[in-house]
C-alpha cells in the first residue's frame, strides 16, 4: 500500500507545497505542486503570521487538488539565521562479557550524546548522526564486531524556540501535523549532492531569497551546515538603493539583466527600467547592475568562506561545490564563487527521473524534503521509527500496543 | 507522528513545541478546510445516529427481522396462501394468476396483483402481502348476490348472471346448484338491462339497492318465508308514488306487493297473516299487498 505524504517550504518569496506518493519498494511519485508568493517573512523568519498561513495554507490545498488527494502530515523545512549547529559527542563501552557490540550499546552512546541541552529559549531541530567509530575506526555498522568503545556524534541543529514555533503553528493551523523537521540545507543537499557526492566530501550552497543555506559534507556524514542572512533579497535591495528604483524594478532588473560578473561589453550597454519607454521609464546603466550585485554576492562567499574557515579544504571536498536555490541561476555566480572560495564550483543538478519541469534549483529543497524525509536515520540494527497512521493507529499508540 | 514519552535527561526538540490545540484558522482556505471537515464530522454522526435509530425503531417492529431477511430476497416463491370469505378457492386463484414459474416474492408486482384481482366483479376488497422469504398471502372479500337473472347468449342457450347487493351483474363463479337455487330470480324487461360500453357484460341495476334491503331482511330475520320466494320484480324502487313498487311471486303466495321502503313493518304483517288460519289453511294464495300504509289486501 502506498503512503500518501506532503512537504512544505516557507520560503521568503514563496511557500511551496509538495505532495508525494511513496510505494512500498521505496519509490517516489510527485503527484502535486503548488507554490504561493508569500509576502510575511523576512530573512527567513516570520514576521507576518496571517499573510504566511494564507500563502502556505493556499499552496497546500492547490497541491491536495492537483494530486487529487488530502495529506495528514508534511516534512516542514526549517531555516532562518537563528539556526545554529555544533557537534554533540557521545562515547560507551561495550557492555557484553564476549566484547560484541550490540544495539544496546549505540543506544547508550546516542544518549549520552543527547543528554546537552539547547540553551534558553532554544530547541534542538535536527540530530544528524556522524560516522561511528569503534575503537577509534570507522565503521558504518559496529553491531556484531568485536570491541571496546564505541564513539557516536551528532551535528546538532537548533533554533529559536519562537520561529520554530511560528512555522509549525502554520502547518498545525490547516489541521495537518508536522511528520518531521528538517532543516532546509540538508533537505535540499540530499536531492543534489547523491550519495557518491557526500562521500567525496562536498559543499552545497542553497542560494534563497531571504538567506543562504550552506551544509558541507565529509565522508558522507555533515560536518557543517549553517545559515548566512544575506538571499537574493539584499541583491534587490542594493539595486533599488544603488540606482533608486523602486523594489519591484529592481527586482526585474535583476532577474532580467542580472549577472554576477562585470563584462567590459556592459560599459556601453543601457536597459530599460520599465521596458515600454513611457513617462515614468528610464534607462539604467547595465555595467552598474552588474557592479552592484558582484559586490554583494562577492561578499555573501566572503562570509561563506570566513564562516567555514579551515574545513574548506579541496582534500576534503573532492566532490567540489555546488550551487542550487534561485540565486543560483544569475548568470556567472558560480565563477564569483569559484573564485572567493579558491575551489570549483558548479551549478547543482538533479538526479535523472524527475520531471524537467520540476527539476528546478528553487524546487531542490521542497523535493529534498520529502526525499530525506522517507529515508531511514536509526542507528544500525535499531527499528525504524514508524508514524502509527490514522484513527486506530492513534488509538493503538494511545493504549500502548506497538506493531 | 512520532509521539515518546520524555525522558527527564532528553534534550528539548521541536516537538516540545507542537501545539496541543488548534487555534482558529489564520486563512481563508484553512477555514474552509476546518468548516468542511466539521461538516463532514456531523455528516457521520447524523449518519451514525441515523443508523442506530434505524436498529432501534427495527428492534421495536417487524422491520429488523425484515430486514435481516434480505438476504433471502432471491428464494422464489414457495407457498401462497389465499382466504375468501365467499366461494372462491385457492384453486381458482391459481388457475386465475397462472404458474409462478419460480419468480420470487421481488419480482411480483402486488399492486398490479391487487388492481387486477380489484377488477374482477366478483371481488369487492382485496389484500396482497409478501411474506418474506417465500409466501404469498392474498386475502378477498366476495360480492353477496341477492338475485339471479339468466339472461340469453349469443350463441344460443342461457346463462345465469349474479346480481349483487348494489346492482352489478356479474357471471358468478363457483357457486353451487344448491346455492343458486336459494336465490330468487330477477324478472326485469329487457329494457332495463344496458350493454356496458367497456365489454364487461351489462351496466349497474340502479333500483337494486332499494331492493336489496328487503331481500336481506327476508334472509335473515324470516328464512322460511324468502326460502319460498321464486322471483322478484319492481318497477321504480326509489320512488313513493302509487307505481313504485317491489313485487315476490312465491310458491305459496303468487304475489306479493311491497312498497319500497320500511320492509319491516311490511314482513311483519306477512308473517302475522300467513299465520293467520285462514291463510295458513289455503295452499295457494293468489296475492298480498302490502304496499298501502296502513291496509293490506289480499285474495285468497
Amino acid at each position: 500500500m502506498s503512503k500518501i505524504i506532503g512537504s512544505v517550504e516557507i520560503g521568503t518569496s514563496q511557500a511551496k507545497a509538495l505532495v508525494g506518493e511513496a510505494s512500498d519498494n521505496g519509490n517516489l511519485r510527485i503527484i502535486g505542486m503548488a507554490s504561493r508568493p508569500n509576502e510575511g517573512m523576512r530573512k527567513g523568519e516570520i514576521v507576518d503570521f496571517r499573510k504566511v498561513a494564507s500563502s502556505v495554507h493556499a499552496a497546500i490545498a492547490e497541491a491536495e487538488k492537483m494530486s487529487g488527494t488530502t495529506i495528514d502530515s508534511v516534512y516542514l523545512a526549517q531555516s532562518g539565521s537563528h539556526l545554529k549547529g555544533r557537534m554533540l559527542h557521545g562515547s560507551a563501552y561495550v557492555s557484553s562479557s564476549d566484547n560484541r557490540v550490540t544495539t544496546d550499546d549505540l543506544e547508550r552512546a546516542s544518549e549520552e550524546a543527547h543528554r546537552r541541552q539547547a540553551g534558553e529559549g532554544r530547541n534542538y531541530v535536527h540530530f544528524v548522526r556522524t560516522p561511528i567509530l569503534l575503537d577509534g575506526q570507522v565503521r558504518d555498522d559496529p553491531v556484531g564486531m568485536h570491541g571496546k568503545k564505541v564513539d557516536l556524534s551528532y551535528w546538532a541543529i537548533d533554533g529559536d524556540e519562537q520561529s520554530m514555533r511560528s512555522s509549525i503553528h502554520v502547518i498545525s493551523n490547516y489541521n495537518i501535523e508536522v511528520a518531521d523537521l528538517i532543516v532546509s540545507s540538508i533537505a535540499s543537499a540530499t536531492m543534489v549532492a547523491g550519495p557518491d557526492l557526500r562521500r567525496a566530501g562536498t559543499l552545497v550552497i542553497d542560494l534563497g531569497a531571504g538567506v543562504t543555506d550552506v551544509v558541507l559534507y565529509r565522508q558522507g556524514f555533515v560536518a557543517y551546515s549553517g545559515v548566512i542572512p544575506v538571499g537574493g533579497d539584499h541583491v534587490t535591495g542594493d539595486l533599488s538603493m544603488g540606482l533608486r528604483i523602486l523594489e519591484r524594478y529592481a527586482e526585474k532588473l535583476k532577474l532580467e539583466h542580472g549577472k554576477a560578473v562585470p563584462d567590459p561589453t556592459d560599459e556601453k550597454e543601457e536597459v530599460w527600467m520599465v521596458g515600454d519607454r513611457t513617462i515614468g521609464d528610464r534607462s539604467v546603466s547595465r555595467k552598474a547592475i552588474t557592479d552592484i550585485i558582484h559586490v554583494r554576492v562577492a561578499e555573501l562567499f566572503e562570509i561563506i568562506h570566513k564562516e567555514l574557515g579551515d574545513l574548506l579544504s579541496p582534500e576534503d571536498l573532492k566532490g567540489g561545490i555546488l550551487l542550487t536555490g534561485g540565486g543560483s541561476q544569475l548568470p556567472g555566480i558560480e565563477q564569483v564563487a569559484s573564485k572567493v572560495l579558491g575551489m570549483p564550483v558548479r551549478k547543482a543538478g538533479f538526479p535523472p527521473g524527475i520531471d524537467p519541469e520540476l527539476a528546478q534549483p528553487e524546487n531542490a529543497t521542497v523535493l529534498g524534503l520529502l526525499h530525506y524525509g522517507l529515508q531511514d536515520h536509526s542507528l544500525p540494527g535499531q527499528r525504524p521509527e514508524e508514524a502509527q497512521a490514522g484513527f486506530f493507529g492513534k488509538i493503538a499508540e494511545m493504549v500502548g500496543i506497538k506493531p | 507522528m512520532k509521539s515518546r514519552t520524555k525522558k527527564k535527561s532528553e534534550p528539548s526538540t521541536w516537538r516540545d513545541l507542537l501545539p496541543n490545540s488548534s487555534r482558529r484558522p489564520a486563512s481563508k482556505t484553512a477555514m474552509r478546510k476546518r468548516s468542511l471537515s466539521f461538516a463532514k464530522s456531523a455528516l457521520v454522526v447524523i449518519c451514525l445516529g441515523m443508523v442506530g435509530v434505524g436498529f432501534w425503531w427495527g428492534s421495536q417492529r417487524d422491520v429488523y427481522e425484515t430486514v435481516l431477511l434480505w438476504n433471502k430476497m432471491d428464494e422464489p416463491v414457495k407457498r401462497v396462501t389465499f382466504e375468501s370469505d365467499g366461494v372462491l378457492d385457492h384453486r381458482w386463484f391459481q388457475n386465475w394468476f397462472g404458474p409462478l414459474r419460480d419468480r420470487t416474492l421481488m419480482q411480483i408486482d402486488i399492486d398490479d396483483l391487487h388492481s387486477e384481482l380489484i377488477k374482477e366483479p366478483q371481488i369487492a376488497y382485496a389484500q396482497v402481502r409478501r411474506i418474506f422469504p417465500s409466501t404469498l398471502e392474498v386475502k378477498i372479500l366476495e360480492e353477496n348476490p341477492v338475485l339471479v337473472v339468466r339472461l340469453g347468449k349469443k350463441g344460443g342457450g342461457v346463462q345465469d348472471w349474479m346480481i349483487s347487493a348494489d346492482g352489478d351483474l356479474y357471471q358468478g363463479v363457483g357457486y353451487t346448484r344448491q346455492i343458486l337455487s336459494l336465490l330468487p330470480s330477477l324478472s326485469i324487461s329487457p329494457k332495463q338491462l344496458q350493454i356496458d360500453p367497456n365489454g364487461r357484460g351489462y351496466r349497474k341495476l340502479e333500483g337494486i339497492s332499494f331492493v336489496t334491503p328487503l331481500l336481506e331482511l327476508a334472509r335473515r330475520e324470516y328464512p322460511s318465508i324468502y326460502r319460498d320466494w321464486k322471483v322478484v320484480s319492481y318497477s321504480d324502487p326509489q320512488g313513493s308514488g302509487p307505481g313504485s313498487f317491489v313485487k315476490v311471486n312465491s310458491g305459496k303466495v303468487k304475489n306479493i306487493r311491497f312498497s319500497p321502503g320500511n320492509y319491516a313493518a311490511q314482513m311483519k304483517r306477512l308473517k302475522y297473516l300467513l299465520l293467520e288460519p285462514d291463510f295458513r289453511r289455503q295452499p295457494i294464495i293468489e296475492s298480498i299487498d302490502l304496499s298501502h300504509n296502513r291496509s293490506v289486501f289480499a285474495k285468497l
